[in-house]
């Protein structure tokens, strides 16, 4: 298969991914037409609103939404290989120690009733043939990896013994546990507090430089994105409508959305102002607008809107129908209206 | 006390007992370890803090939802602290909240317009004809369209709802709001719009707004003055300005340095300060100043001796031995008190 130069260390491709669910409401879109992908030892931001199809785009890729009235249509190679559509079983080998993932909520990841020594090393003997005492000893090392006081003691206990910050650090060392090469983390920080988050961004920043891992970040924090993404993909209504390397996107947004996503965002280090809104509420997916999705909430919307835009650019990709000078244009009177406010 | 001070709370407690597994089965937590602060009129005055702070339970026995274990809460001049709920009622209509939950707040088998009438039919407002314009202008006020009356709160996005859940605090007048993470649930767009409304609302009305919540941005963005809360105590009063540009706490200034920041070049710049470990357990405190364990500048005394809230300069109080980021003027008023 020929290979084009750009993607030789891509580690994940995503090429026009749709899931969508069958529902007594009729069809939902979820994802619509993602393509994306993750390079080598790179962070990739996702961020989105509730319901833009951010979690359920990754949720699909490893094969966590299995039902019949799902589909999945589309591509996802992984070190080359097609991964959509393979069996649990081939799944299985890959996820949880290829991809590892990180959800939200550090409570529920865990199972409560057993301690979370059990749980790592249940993970660690699943992918490897390390013996029962072996695969304690490394999940030992491993809570000392990610910051745990005392982790001989602290792998015997059970995960309501812990803190939601300690059992965050827990979720890592068990994604950590089979050296990923790629650790998706689904907002991640959401369910803690601020200096907690800063430790366990730290603990991420850290572990990706140790283990050489790709992440892929999932957040609805734009804060969260700037700190840690190499690239940003920004979603609505289930399709990617910006992405480009982190500091572009934030600095030279294209789309109108991210424009409102960034200017939405009360900041610590200015001053009480008017914020910039976008009118309107995220769209419902059962009834995505023919179209530019954002069409309606958009205030620079005009005829060409109607019909929906292709995700198109040079490294830096957005999908609007506005030129490139008039949303320099566009962005430069956005950015001189919130600095005098 | 002075007419621009619309409530004043003086050495505020509240303690819940829990079970534990102690000997005798029991232990005192205390949520709020003596606050006192006022809420000047026409202000919004922010409350900042992470989770197990005390900030709501604060917010609770202020406007006495729960009783305060000791201490006065005075509003407009009157000592609301062991009224009776009988003679509490009048002023009940004067503070309102807005919970956090859009959801869980509004009664799912209502609809929303009885949800709204709700305090006006309680505190007899009017015939049903009244009842109901009255309903008809505080959707408009908020933003909402009069023709909703009719459905149901799962009918409503969460910034509708938080919409929903503001017009019924509006509904009898009050004076004071106090919005407890009034837009934690809901996304940046929609948040941006609560926050907003909630703005124009307090000049329209001439709200005084008591925020209470854990995001740094909004709560700059909203408060007029900040009070930052750590296990149950008011370490920092300032006004927000000052608070956000020259913190004196060290917990301040490591929060502040570790909000995360939009990387466009109004970033702040500040050093950031990673905290180590947890907040400890409010049911076994650290002896002296509660933050010692984890503070980055503790001494010997702060283990030791806890320091009082006391006010360095004019607006400006700090519970520390060592605050930081002094200016050279104002060494000469340093805590002398304390």
């Amino acid at each position: 298969m020929p290979e084009s130069p750009d993607t030789t260390d891509a580690l994940l491709e995503v090429e026009d991914l749709r899931v969508s669910f069958a529902t007594r409401g009729g069809v939902i879109k979820a994802v619509d037409g993602l393509s994306m992908r993750v390079g080598r030892k790179e962070v990739v931001g996702i961020v989105g609103e509730s319901g833009s199809g951010k979690s359920v785009s990754m949720y699909s890729i490893i094969g966590l939404l299995r039902d019949p009235n799902v589909s999945i249509t589309g591509s996802v190679k992984f070190q080359g290989r097609e991964i959509l559509g393979l069996s649990d079983k081939e799944l299985r080998t890959i996820r949880g120690r290829d991809i590892a993932m990180i959800f939200q909520d550090p409570m529920t990841a865990l199972t409560p009733v057993y301690t979370v020594g059990w749980q790592i090393t249940e993970q660690i003997r699943t992918h490897t043939d390390l013996t029962k005492h072996q695969a304690q000893a490394r999940a030992i090392d491993l809570l000392a990896e990610v910051g745990i006081p005392d982790p001989a003691r602290r792998v015997n206990q059970y995960p309501h013994e812990f803190s939601g910050g300690m059992r965050q650090r827990v979720v890592i060392a068990m994604a950590l546990s089979c050296n990923p090469k790629l650790l998706i983390a689904d907002e991640p920080t959401t369910a803690l507090d601020v200096t907690t988050q800063a430790q366990i961004l730290e603990l991420m920043k850290k572990l990706q430089e140790t283990y050489d891992s790709s992440i892929v970040l999932i957040t609805h924090d734009m804060g969260v994105i700037s700190e840690m993404a190499d690239r940003v993909v920004v979603m609505y209504a289930g399709r990617p409508v910006e992405i480009g390397e982190r500091r572009e996107v934030i600095r030279q947004p294209l789309h109108p959305y991210t424009w409102g996503l960034l200017g939405a965002v009360p900041r610590v280090e200015t001053k009480r102002s008017r914020l910039v809104t976008i009118p309107g509420n995220p769209v419902s997916p059962l009834n995505i607008p023919a179209g530019c999705a954002f069409g309606p909430r958009c205030a620079y919307r005009f005829d060409q809107c109607d019909e929906r835009p292709p995700i198109t650019g040079e490294g830096h990709l957005d999908a609007c129908w506005l030129s490139s000078e008039q949303k320099v244009d566009l962005r430069r009177k956005i950015q001189e209206v919130t600095v005098e406010s | 006390m002075s007419d621009d001070v619309l409530l004043r709370a003086t050495d505020i407690v509240k303690n819940f007992t829990i079970r534990s597994g102690g000997l005798s089965g029991r232990a005192t937590i205390q949520a709020v370890a003596g606050v006192s602060l006022e809420v000047r009129r026409g202000e919004t005055l922010g409350i900042v803090g992470e989770s197990g702070c005390g900030k709501s339970t604060l917010a609770r026995c202020l406007v006495q939802l729960m009783p305060a274990t000791s201490g006065t809460v005075e509003f407009n001049g009157s000592t609301l602290t062991g009224l009776s709920r009988r003679r509490l009622r009048p002023f009940r209509r004067e503070m309102q909240l807005v919970f956090q939950d859009p959801y869980a707040s509004l009664n799912p088998r209502r609809r929303v317009g009885d949800i709204v009438a709700e305090p006006l039919r309680i505190n007899k407002y009017g015939d049903a004809k009244k009842i109901r314009d009255r309903v008809t202008e505080l959707f408009e006020i908020v933003g909402l369209d009069p023709a909703a009356v009719n459905r149901y709160p799962h009918e409503f996005s969460g910034g509708q709802r938080q919409r929903i859940g503001i017009a019924r605090a509006l509904a009898l007048n009050p004076s004071l709001v106090v919005a407890d993470e009034p837009v934690s649930a809901l996304d940046v767009s929609v948040q941006a719009q609560v926050l907003n409304l909630m703005a124009d609302l307090q000049e329209r009305l001439n709200l005084t707004y008591l925020f209470i919540a854990h995001d740094l941005g909004v709560v700059r963005h909203v408060s007029d003055r900040v009070g930052v809360m750590y296990l149950g105590e008011l370490v920092e009063l300032a006004d927000a300005e000052t608070l956000y540009t020259q913190p004196h706490h060290p917990y301040t200034e490591a929060l502040l340095s570790v909000a995360p920041e939009l990387d466009d070049g109004r970033q702040s710049g500040r050093p950031r300060i990673v905290l180590s470990g947890d907040v400890p357990d409010p049911s076994d405190k650290p002896t002296g100043c509660p933050f010692h364990p984890r503070c980055p500048v503790a001494t010997e005394r702060c283990s030791t001796e806890k320091p009082t809230l006391v006010s360095i300069s004019p607006g400006r109080s700090v519970a520390c031995h060592y605050p930081r980021n002094l200016d050279e003027t104002m060494v000469s008023h340093e805590t002398k008190g304390s």
